[in-house]
């Protein structure tokens, strides 16, 4: 059932550069770098409850592993992908851990405070990480080629989610959300199962992260990472909608694209207009849709079906 | 919800499809971009919201200069172009909305992008795409050494950029000599920001003092550009004992500074960097009740408060009460940034001009390279801008100010004009 | 509100002792902790307010700081028509109530019943937009206020006091007494803390549990017009006056135990006086290590008591 949508969102994403100009292709590798991270926050929070105001750090360390390593190492930029991966992995499992012990909101302000703070450690050690002058990659990368890796890095991190969902594990992990006490009586393993949903979710992010410093010309730099980025990770998750990782990409185009689009509403001038137009759709869509678009798909599946079972009359 | 979030969803795509047709439409390319037979369209980064906002009154007072141009009979009969956007101080954003304005807007050169960091994001992008990044908004020294010695990374020279006014630590430098000269016991104290910008300044501040006077500084604390409030600072200083207070700091931490002290029943000798020390921001600093007479400073700009009779500042006061009349207020307060813009627009026609009747950017850029003017009636009288092969600094030299006259008072220039800032 | 004798309020008792006998034996001691607490009380009375709104609504409100500044920029209006300080204070206090209490109505009740996070972000909607507004109306240059306590230096020794530290001190105290003496001893405040911590029994006792929820969240908004009045003198009028502040509120309120009004003052209180202290002392704490070193703190006390300070054991999820 699912199959058909997916072979024709990959058909779009593959013919798409060849109707696009440079620009435009940056464009469209942005939705690609919030597709990540997006995703990566909704295998946390949509399939283990956890809550994370945070992934902007993940997010900055990834980047800051890209920009390091090629800079005092000239590693190929598509090896520090996978470095990247690796280290905010083990870095989003070092923050499960203490994070086993939080929940609900403390959870949320704890990861916060994660977010709040990455960011100024390169002003501190300046002298590894660039202060705030920044680090520049050793050479920059074209349109097309952020656009081929970064829509590749979704393709893969989007097979490697739905393989991790839909066998044990992705039970395990809705077992947790659903109910600790149930999934703990039926041999999950909280600990474990909570720590690592927080290593693949940090992991995303530490890739979108590497990817977003390659498409700010290679250069990392600690205003990139601030408050607002996670936050609008988050706004994305919440616009997708939990759980569901086909809304992934809406909440992806919403806030890859929209900001873009505001600055452009007349009257209000660009400047004000990013911010104006923008909060104001993030909360009307927020009133007219509370569980974001896999709420909405679901509602429509569900009429969808209702409607071909009753009489059409009625539909 | 149902019925409402399905039209909404649809109203959502069809705006984001068209958003992206209508904009992927207008990304046409010319053989020389920017430049028609009657306009040079050019454009330019710059903080209009966030934490940087308030420099905001740059761009907009350039923008006013080049409409008087265009009013005037343009450069060449080509009429200019502004398109200013607001990356917040953001890197991230800064990088598509240049990339916006080299391959959608086509724009002949990049002017005047506010921000050490923004800039040092876009400056390998526009000089291997050979587009101009012409007098950016920011006192690093890069801009003047990089044009003809390999720096950053990638090691490449950079001779498409540009800088505008007397870099950081050549400026905090005269302060250092001042005070090794005039003040030699002083006990020192320093507040800077905890960046480049703050780092830069104190580096040159200790090169100006000198290898044995260096010792003088008894104590500097930093403070974070988010967090503007520097009580804790200011007490710290004083209670290590320090006589001399030298503050590199960005505007509201600076009248924070001077309120501070002031309300401590401290008074030492004190220096504040250029950047911060616009009359607007001392004359508050006096309405809250800090005594700022004596206080030292340098300048490079005109004043439209001590100068009034100067052509530069008569030309400044109808340019913007016609083409900017929101700034008419603070510029009669003598506010420096519109000066800034002012001055720098000048700069830029005036570049512009020597470029040949058919400018190309690779002629605008030997332009920006060849200055050689004591012509631009916004900076102070008998400065030199001034650039060659071996030397992109434009400008090298600057005025010691001191406050004098307190809540209704000003920047008196002494001393003589002091060269080879660099 | 009530505080047991317990571990924390032997900690408590500490500090407590801690500040005073530093205060008498150092100048400089006594002067980071009174600027300390001065700051602190900005940070509490805007913490008092996430904590009003958790409260009501069991959501962390990411606008407080905005709305604050807001509000702020409207007492700047009212005095350039020519009102005074403490009339445009007034009557700012009460147009934030009614502002607070229009965001409860229009944009969170909506919501409230099916999903916290869409509160949450409707929220950060609110931060994005009101800075939006304000930048937009008003620009983001600095602009100031006058100095609503003069600018008089009181000495105790060879100790000043500047009059602006102790008025800001004063005026966030008081309104947080004022707020627990409605909270405590009026009926409103009864019907209040009733719908927030038991809704389904307070209405079947006839309380008017949409009304208290969004009389909450109109004094949340009246004390972070006043953290906003009062953060003015030092931080000044611009759109980014609030959010670092925010950041602190934050860590003071869930350092108090996010369900704890006088958690939230305390905390708000003891980060301020402790962020000066390590400026003055710890020269590795620079700047750019205050907020990390604000939140590692914050993280260690809830690794050791998750619920901070004086939290209850949480029991919901969000």
């Amino acid at each position: 059932m699912k199959v058909v949508p997916a072979l024709a969102a990959a058909a779009v994403i593959a013919f798409l550069p060849f109707a696009l100009d440079g620009y435009h292709q940056g464009l469209a590798s942005s939705v690609a770098i919030y597709f990540i991270a997006i995703l990566g926050l909704n295998v946390l929070t949509g399939y283990t409850g956890q809550i994370s105001i945070g992934h902007g750090a993940f997010m900055a360390i990834g980047g800051y592993v890209t920009a390091v390593m090629s800079s005092d190492h000239h590693t190929n930029l598509i090896a520090t992908l996978p470095l990247a991966l690796g280290i905010t992995f083990v870095c989003g499992v070092l923050v499960g851990i203490p994070a086993l012990r939080f929940s609900g909101v403390y959870l949320a302000l704890a990861t916060f405070a994660l977010a709040v703070s990455v960011p100024q450690l390169p002003l501190k050690f300046s002298k590894f990480l660039g202060g705030s002058n920044g680090i520049h990659t050793d050479h920059s990368v074209s349109h097309l080629w952020l656009y081929g890796v970064s829509w590749a890095c979704a393709a893969i991190v989007f097979m490697l989610a739905w393989l991790l969902l839909r066998g044990r594990i992705g039970r395990a992990f809705r077992a947790v959300r659903d109910s600790e006490v149930a999934a703990v009586s039926s041999g999950v393993s909280l600990p474990i199962y909570k720590t690592f949903a927080f290593g693949v979710s940090a992991a995303f992010a530490g890739v979108a992260g590497a990817l977003f410093v390659l498409a700010t010309n290679g250069f990392a730099q600690p205003n990139e990472f601030g408050v607002l980025l996670s936050l609008k990770i988050l706004i994305g998750a919440a616009v997708a909608g939990l759980g569901s990782l086909w809304g992934v990409l809406a909440g992806a185009l919403f806030v890859g694209l929209l900001p873009q689009i505001s600055s452009s509403v007349p009257l209000i001038g660009a400047a004000h207009g990013q911010d104006v137009v923008f909060g104001l759709v993030v909360i009307l869509i927020m009133l007219l849709l509370p569980n974001g678009f896999a709420g909405l798909l679901a509602g429509l599946e569900r009429r969808f079906k209702t409607a071909i079972k009753s009489d059409p009359k009625t539909s | 919800m149902g019925r409402k979030g399905t039209i909404l969803a649809v109203l959502a795509c069809a705006v984001a499809v068209t958003g992206i047709a209508v904009t992927a439409a207008s990304g046409a390319h010319r053989a020389t971009p920017g430049i028609t037979a009657t306009e040079i369209k050019i454009g330019g980064t710059f903080p209009l919201t966030g934490i940087a906002a308030a420099y905001k009154s740059i761009p907009a007072a350039a923008k006013a200069y080049f409409d008087y141009v265009n009013d005037h009979g343009g450069v060449n009969g080509r009429k200019i172009n502004f398109e200013i956007l607001d990356d917040s101080y953001d890197p991230s954003k800064t990088v598509p909305l240049t990339q916006q304005l080299v391959e959608k807007d086509g724009v002949f050169a990049v002017y005047g992008s506010l921000g050490t960091a923004p800039v040092l994001a876009t400056w390998d992008y526009l000089n291997s795409h050979k587009v101009p990044q012409a007098l950016v908004t920011t006192g690093d020294s890069y801009w003047g050494f990089c044009a003809y010695r390999k720096c950053g990374t990638p090691a490449k020279k950079y001779p498409w950029t540009i800088g505008w006014q007397p870099d950081y630590p050549g400026e905090s430098k005269l302060y250092g000599r001042y005070i090794a000269a005039n003040l030699p016991n002083a006990k020192i104290g320093v507040l800077y920001q905890s960046d480049a910008y703050g780092k830069n300044y104190l580096a040159g501040l200790r090169v100006g003092l000198g290898v044995e006077k260096r010792a003088n500084i008894v104590d500097a604390q930093t403070y974070d550009v988010q967090n503007p409030n520097v009580a804790q600072q200011i007490l710290s200083l004083k209670s290590k004992g320090a006589d001399t207070l030298v503050v590199f700091a960005t505007p509201t931490a600076t009248i924070g500074a001077l309120v501070t002290a002031t309300k401590l029943g401290w008074s030492p000798a004190t220096f504040i960097n250029n950047v911060s020390a616009n009359r607007l921001y001392l004359l508050a600093a006096t309405g809250l009740g800090a005594s700022v007479d004596g206080v030292i400073s340098t300048t490079y700009a005109a004043s439209p408060t001590t100068q009034p009779n100067l052509p530069g500042m008569k030309l400044g006061k109808a340019i913007v009460d016609q083409y900017a009349p929101a700034l008419s207020t603070t510029y009669a307060k003598g506010d420096a940034t519109i000066v800034f813009g002012l001055a720098s627009a000048w700069t830029f026609v005036y570049a512009l001009q020597n470029s040949g009747k058919n400018p190309t950017r690779e002629s605008l850029k030997n332009a920006l390279h060849n200055m050689n003017t004591t012509k631009n009636p916004f900076v102070y009288p008998g400065i030199r801008i001034q650039t060659s092969a071996k030397d992109n600094f434009p400008i090298e030299q600057l005025r010691m100010t001191k406050w004098v006259g307190g809540g209704t008072g000003d920047w008196q220039a002494f001393g003589k004009l002091l060269d080879k800032v660099r | 509100m009530r505080i047991r004798p317990s571990p924390v309020v032997a900690l408590l008792a500490a500090v407590g002792v801690f500040l005073i006998v530093g205060s008498v034996v150092s100048d400089i001691f006594a002067q980071q902790t009174v600027a300390g607490l001065a700051q602190g009380a900005i940070f509490s009375s805007l913490a008092l307010a996430l904590v009003l709104i958790y409260r009501a609504t069991e959501v962390i409100n990411f606008a407080q700081g905005e709305m604050a500044m807001a509000t702020t920029y409207v007492a700047y209006q009212l005095t350039l028509w020519g009102l005074s300080y403490w009339a445009a204070f007034a009557l700012t206090l009460v147009i934030a109530f009614v502002l607070g209490v229009v965001v409860q109505l229009v944009f969170v009740r909506p919501v409230q019943q099916k999903s916290v996070l869409a509160v949450v972000i409707i929220t950060i909607g609110l931060f994005i937009l009101i800075d939006g507004l304000v930048t937009w109306k008003w620009g983001g240059d600095l602009k100031f206020m006058v100095a609503p306590f003069g600018n008089n230096v009181y000495h105790a020794g060879s100790v000043a006091f500047s009059r602006q530290d102790i008025g800001v001190l004063l005026v966030s105290i008081l309104s947080v007494i004022l707020l627990w003496l409605l909270f405590q001893f009026t009926k409103l405040g009864l019907a209040m803390r009733a719908a927030a911590v038991r809704p389904a029994a307070a209405a079947l006792v006839g309380v008017r549990v949409n009304l208290m929820l969004a009389f909450g969240w109109g004094l949340a908004a009246v004390l972070g017009a006043v953290a906003g009045l009062m953060a003015e003198p030092t931080q000044f009028l611009q759109p980014t006056m609030m959010q670092a502040i925010l950041l602190y509120a934050f860590a003071a309120a869930v350092l108090g135990g996010l369900e704890s009004p006088a958690g939230a003052v305390i905390g708000g209180l003891a980060l301020g006086v402790f962020l000066n202290l390590l400026g003055q002392y710890v020269g590795f704490a620079t700047a750019e290590l205050r907020l990390p070193i604000a939140f590692a703190v914050l993280l260690l006390v809830l690794l050791v008591k998750p619920t901070g300070l004086f939290g209850r054991r949480q029991v919901r999820r969000v």
